[in-house]
């Protein structure tokens, strides 16, 4: 049987003063600092792209949405899923149509947009 | 079914050993106390040694718990509730000092047990002075090691309160309890942390009085 985990005087004292100075670095927040919860109005504006990703042997739906000048910002959410590729194929096309804000899908991504530095 | 059994010879044990000492209990005592055959007894533990490992491995989780919620509030409070929680518990297991030197000799396990525990009891009472200082409820130190000595006295009153008023042959009250740690930290109080102290605690102190 293996001896019970301790921590040491040394380590334990380190322990208390991180305790410690927990209340002196962390404030209470406000309500307004999960704004970004409900803020989702960009996504007005995005660009959705369908992906399919096998996993435990059903395609998942994953749509990405996307903003259209700031790629960078994104959100991934999984839909559904389907044992048929093909029909997976269909039917993340007919979401992606239906979750997008144009449906002809004129907003596209550039990599221009992304603003890569190479350096 | 043998849960709740054991449970009941937990409770049967703590109780004999509060009132005989761990030395003078026999397992007859604690079948008898419990409402079982020692057969019966002999079934869940197999010697008086299993009965009180089992026991110190209770009072070692309860104190664990204790030590677990250090400093959930940053304000006198919470220092408060612990001594309170310090009271109960020594009060439940007050065989500890009865036993201190015998288990000591027959249980060296539990005794390193006990020093870990003891070692972070310290650790604690000395970590919250630091806290309370810097938060300005405290004065700085006015000798160096004047706060070692305080955390020292602390330690001692929370450990040895109980015992010390049995010895007198005087009632134990969680509030006399209470009062007692806390009269030693009242001379080192800034007048912010007097007036948290008499916002705060004396009102519960008052409170627990008029019980």
């Amino acid at each position: 049987m293996l001896p019970n985990f301790i921590l040491d005087a040394q380590l334990y004292q380190r322990v208390l003063q991180g305790l410690n100075s927990l209340h002196f670095t962390d404030h209470v927040g406000a309500g307004c600092d999960l704004d970004f919860i409900k803020a989702d109005y960009w996504l007005a504006d995005s660009a959705v792209i369908d992906r399919l990703v096998l996993r435990k042997g059903t395609w998942d739906i994953n749509l990405l949405f996307a903003h259209h000048t700031t790629p960078l910002r994104f959100l991934s959410r999984r839909i559904t899923s389907h044992s048929c590729p093909k029909r997976a194929a269909m039917m993340a096309g007919f979401m992606r149509r239906l979750a997008a804000k144009d449906q002809r899908g004129t907003l596209r991504l550039s990599l221009e947009h992304l603003d890569f530095n190479c350096n | 079914m043998a849960i709740a059994t054991k449970l009941k010879i937990l409770e049967s044990s703590i109780r004999l050993f509060n009132e005989n000492g761990l030395a003078n209990v026999r397992l007859q005592q604690i079948a008898d106390e419990t409402g079982i055959s020692v057969g019966n007894l002999a079934y869940h533990f197999k010697n008086k040694d299993a009965i009180v490992s089992f026991v110190y491995e209770s009072l070692f989780d309860e104190l664990g718990a204790i030590l677990s919620g250090y400093m959930g509030n940053p304000d006198f409070t919470d220092f408060d509730q612990q001594i309170g929680q310090y009271f109960s518990f020594f009060h439940k297991y007050h065989f500890y000092l009865i036993d201190l030197f015998e288990i000591d000799r027959s249980f060296p396990e539990i005794r390193t047990q006990w020093q870990n525990h003891v070692t972070k009891m310290h650790l604690q009472i000395r970590s919250r002075i630091d806290f309370y200082q810097q938060k300005g409820l405290l004065v700085t130190e006015p000798h160096e090691g004047i706060f070692d000595l305080l955390t020292n006295n602390l330690w001692m009153s929370i450990v040895f309160w109980i015992p010390q008023q049995v010895l007198k042959g005087k009632t134990v009250d969680q509030n006399y309890f209470k009062e007692a740690v806390w009269s030693q930290l009242l001379p080192y109080l800034t007048p912010k942390g007097l007036d948290a102290y008499f916002t705060l605690i004396h009102p519960i102190l008052r409170d627990l009085d008029n019980l």
